[in-house]
């Protein structure tokens, strides 16, 4: 994408204030956006990024510069700006490491590049999507049926000598149901997406996921309104999953580990939850959403265990925290674009899947909520409070699936919430979300077997 | 290659392949973050970046395909993508405007800024930091105080030979904190946005975030019952701006608004006036000119609780068969052209805060929501939401409460505003316009503590 001499000179010009690192990221991405709405193709577009960031410590100290003016002037001058920011010795002779370049195992084959199918067979299978959701039934008023898939090149270089190119491809269809009965309105959502090509769009199974996506839009409009209180709730495999993403995950991410506003820093080798749970991210699952070859840092993807029975295990944990807490990069740092300087992120994380049967934790449960898709949230990073939609919930009652309510809301805290885990399911699935953060939006997987949480509130609509 | 030398090529290139109208839209944008942390630099971020999207009509149909990359080769891309776009889109096309329009003169770019120094940056920053710290020995962390100075450039070209651009700038600021007293945990945030560093006053900004924190320790459980509430200015914003799309247009003939049909009917309280004026000075998305290059003015969407028009681009225009508002809008040159407000708000009233719940025997204030973007649906107006706020009894503020959840109905918010506050403020939040609200005053809302 910029031949290697150039580089080196970017990353030897934006150490000529004292700087002890720098590092270079061109990104080259081809986009494609499509969607289907009142059955018919309402949006195509297309496009491509293209950009470099420049990136330069000393010490704990860091700078970043990005543009897209590729030429050797406009790099030099992002080069030379990025260095005058950083205040070191201006004789400082940090000389860089002649690049070498690295090659990558594609852990993640790809069959068909989305640039080498037509986007008529793109609109074929949405059009099927589209199709399955409106037959469901006479209440659907509407569906929306996004595509997007993308190619993303990325050359990777740094004064440590490293240069490595990789090439990432992702699909990802999403199906939107309405509901109405003519006054009320209910949505029903189902989005799967994967590291692969056309292939996965392909070969979607339709009949399940279009039709998920229409069946929860109609059964949540023939819902009761959910009551409100503390209650155990039972949290249902893939998607499932984002509570503990977004309530512990990015707290064991370095960048809040190593300021010290998680609650999990200093606490390696001690039980921070139940001993039911052991908590993992994998960037290595073969062709998995959120799966990578190398993270955004050039260092390879691996599997790294969070959590096991309950003990805290390990961080994720990118180049500079890294040096702000003495320990080795675990291949998480990432990026959504040239246009964020990276840190550590999750890719895959999950729950490891336990002994009970999901009929078994149902058949426990007295009375309490049954949330079979969650929908998305947020969480104050400074306490860890979080609240999260449930999308599809029911009552439970006497050990039995009693009627389906909506507007239930869980409120909680996740260091607490993560202890409060009583049972664990062996249903592990995954679930694809896109995860907003400090270095942007990325694709991520959520994922869990079926949990039981003690107790949870609930916010509902019946006081 | 600049961006007049790809309008050039591309323009002469597409009417030669058949393109019968051709429009380039293009922004830049040049910014400077700076983030403190423990009295670091922890983020100092530089980007000088462009992008531009191409729209033309091709055998009748609309295609789009933009680029970031500026070369010959890009001329080819962008042409050949907008073609295999154009032929498989089955909305109906997209008209380009390419009348003389007169535009209001508004001159949003303050020169002050671009003289603003790193240096004074980060000074302001650690002076805030600082201040923080030693107000108060409950104050247990700044987790974030930053700065960024920004300037952008938009505008539109066309074959037909419309040339529009315009600059804005501003200086954005945040600080958020977290307090702790007796194990319990607090945090505060407070934003700014500014087109003069010196109006940024340190000491008031270190007052309100600590004050806001600390107002918030000692949270105590209520019954959860049905309770009148005031929602504060930022607390009303957020909402607002959540619900906003249901005044699209696009949204009413996708079928994806309550609004619809609700054309010159009472949608909310008589006193209450919903205004969209693209001209505020300090408005993010001010602009005399829409995405489309169609003139923006100031209009009044409710006005005594009757919805007197929805938001519309020429397309959604043509299709209800009224003039466009001028509310055409580009999330950036990645998107199509939607529809959005420019600054939208809830037109102030005269009472101050205070006197908003001084008739109270028993409320609710809610301060802040959370979760806006996962537990309200956009298009029922449903909203179950995670709130911080504090509990008024016989017309005085008891204390806050523990974190609550307040549950209602958007559609039926907007008809329970029994008053209106003074204090107009915008949300930093909003994705759809810049959306602001004084503080309102609700018959009732489900509130749930702890």
């Amino acid at each position: 994408m910029l031949n290697k001499a150039l580089i080196e000179d970017v990353l030897q010009a934006a150490l000529e204030t004292g700087g002890d690192f720098s590092e270079v990221f061109v990104e080259d991405r081809y986009t494609n956006h499509m969607v289907l709405q009142n059955s018919r193709l309402e949006k195509n577009l297309s496009g491509r990024d293209f950009g470099v960031g420049i990136r330069v410590f000393l010490g704990l100290q860091s700078v970043y510069a990005y543009t897209n003016d590729f030429t050797r002037e406009g790099l030099l001058k992002a080069a030379h700006t990025a260095a005058q920011a950083i205040q070191g010795k201006k004789d400082g002779k940090t000389t860089i490491i002649p690049l070498l370049k690295e090659s990558v195992s594609m852990l993640h084959p790809i069959k068909i590049m989305p640039t080498e199918a037509a986007k008529s067979r793109k609109l074929a299978v949405m059009r099927n999507a589209n199709d399955i959701i409106r037959n469901y039934d006479s209440e659907i008023v509407q569906a929306i049926v996004n595509l997007i898939d993308e190619e993303q090149n990325v050359l990777i270089a740094n004064s440590e000598g490293k240069f490595v190119e990789d090439k990432r491809v992702r699909s990802r269809m999403s199906m939107v149901s309405i509901a109405s009965n003519g006054t009320d309105m209910q949505t029903g959502f189902y989005g799967p997406g994967a590291y692969q090509g056309f292939e996965f769009i392909e070969n979607l199974d339709l009949n399940h996921y279009a039709k998920e996506s229409a069946r929860i839009a109609k059964t949540m409009l023939h819902a009761d309104p959910a009551p409100s209180g503390k209650f155990p709730v039972i949290i249902d495999n893939e998607f499932g999953g984002v509570i503990f993403h977004e309530a512990c995950g990015h707290s064991l991410e370095a960048t809040s580990v190593a300021k010290n506003a998680s609650v999990f820093a200093n606490k390696l080798g001690e039980k921070v939850a139940s001993d039911l749970v052991t908590y993992i991210d994998d960037g290595t699952l073969e062709n998995e959403w959120g799966s990578l070859n190398i993270d955004d840092e050039g260092e390879k993807s691996r599997k790294n265990v969070l959590i096991e029975d309950g003990i805290l295990k390990g961080y994720m944990i990118d180049k500079l925290n890294g040096r702000r807490m003495g320990m080795e990069s675990t291949g998480s740092s990432r990026r959504q674009s040239y246009r964020f300087a990276p840190t550590s992120r999750m890719t895959n994380t999950y729950i490891a899947p336990g002994k009970s049967t999901p009929e078994e934790i149902i058949a426990d449960t007295e009375y309490g909520i049954y949330a079979k898709y969650m929908g998305g949230g947020s969480v104050n990073p400074g306490t860890g409070d979080f609240n999260f939609a449930i999308n599809e919930a029911y009552l439970v009652k006497n050990g039995k699936i009693e009627k389906p309510i909506r507007g239930a809301t869980l409120i909680g805290n996740g260091a607490k919430t993560i202890l409060d885990i009583d049972r664990v399911g062996n249903n592990l699935g995954h679930g694809a979300g896109m995860c907003g953060s400090s270095s942007g939006s990325l694709p991520v997987n959520v994922g869990q077997p079926m949990v039981r949480v003690s107790e949870i509130t609930v916010g509902g609509k019946e006081a | 290659m600049s961006i007049e030398q790809l309008k050039e090529r591309l323009f002469a290139e597409g009417e030669k392949i058949g393109f019968t109208d051709l429009e380039l839209y293009y922004e830049k944008k040049e910014s400077l973050t700076i983030r403190l942390f423990e009295g670091e630099v922890d983020k100092y971020d530089f980007s000088d970046v462009q992008g531009a999207s191409v729209r033309g009509l091709y055998n009748g149909k609309t295609g789009y395909a933009y680029t970031e990359k500026f070369d010959e080769e890009s001329v080819a891309f962008l042409l050949e993508n907008a073609v295999e776009n154009a032929e498989l889109i089955e909305s109906e096309p997209e008209e380009l405007f390419t009348d003389k329009a007169e535009y209001e003169k508004v001159q949003f770019y303050s020169s002050e800024l671009d003289t603003v120094k790193p240096e004074d940056m980060i000074e302001f920053l650690k002076q805030v930091e600082q201040k923080i710290l030693s107000y108060d020995p409950r104050v247990k962390k700044v987790t974030g105080t930053q700065m960024q100075n920004q300037k952008s450039e938009k505008g539109l070209f066309h074959d037909k030979g419309l040339e529009l651009k315009e600059s804005n700038n501003f200086l954005l600021f945040y600080v958020s904190i977290l307090v702790e007293e007796n194990d319990e945990l607090k945090s505060g945030f407070v934003f700014r946005i500014t087109k003069d560093f010196n109006e940024l006053d340190a000491d008031g900004i270190v007052k309100e975030v600590v004050e806001q924190g600390l107002s918030m320790l000692g949270g105590r459980n209520y019954p959860n019952k049905n309770y009148p509430v005031v929602l504060k200015n930022e607390a009303a914003a957020s909402l607002l701006s959540t619900f906003t799309s249901s005044f699209s247009a696009q949204a009413v003939q996708d079928n994806r608004s309550r609004l619809k049909g609700k054309l010159d009917q009472k949608i909310a309280a008589d006193h209450v006036n919903l205004v969209d004026n693209p001209f505020l000075l300090e408005g993010i998305q001010s602009a005399t000119f829409d995405s489309e290059g169609v003139p923006t003015r100031k209009l009044n969407i409710v006005e005594e609780g009757n919805l007197q028009t929805y938001f519309h681009n020429l397309k959604t225009a043509k299709k209800d068969g009224v003039e466009t508002t001028g509310h055409a809008h580009r999330g950036s040159y990645r998107g199509s052209v939607e529809v959005s407000p420019s600054n939208f708000y809830i037109e102030p009233a005269s009472q101050p805060y205070e006197q908003l719940y001084a008739g109270l025997e028993e409320g609710i204030i809610i301060t802040g929501l959370a979760g806006l973007h996962s537990g309200a649906d956009p298009i029922s107006g449903d909203f179950s939401l995670a709130a911080d706020g504090y509990y008024v009894k016989d017309g005085k503020i008891a204390g806050p409460t523990k974190q609550m959840t307040v549950a209602g109905n958007f559609f039926e918010v907007l008809q329970d505003i029994e008053e209106i506050g003074s204090d107009l403020i915008f949300s930093p939040m909003s994705f759809n316009g810049y959306i602001g609200s004084p503080s309102l005053k609700i018959k009732g809302l489900a509130v749930t503590v702890d």
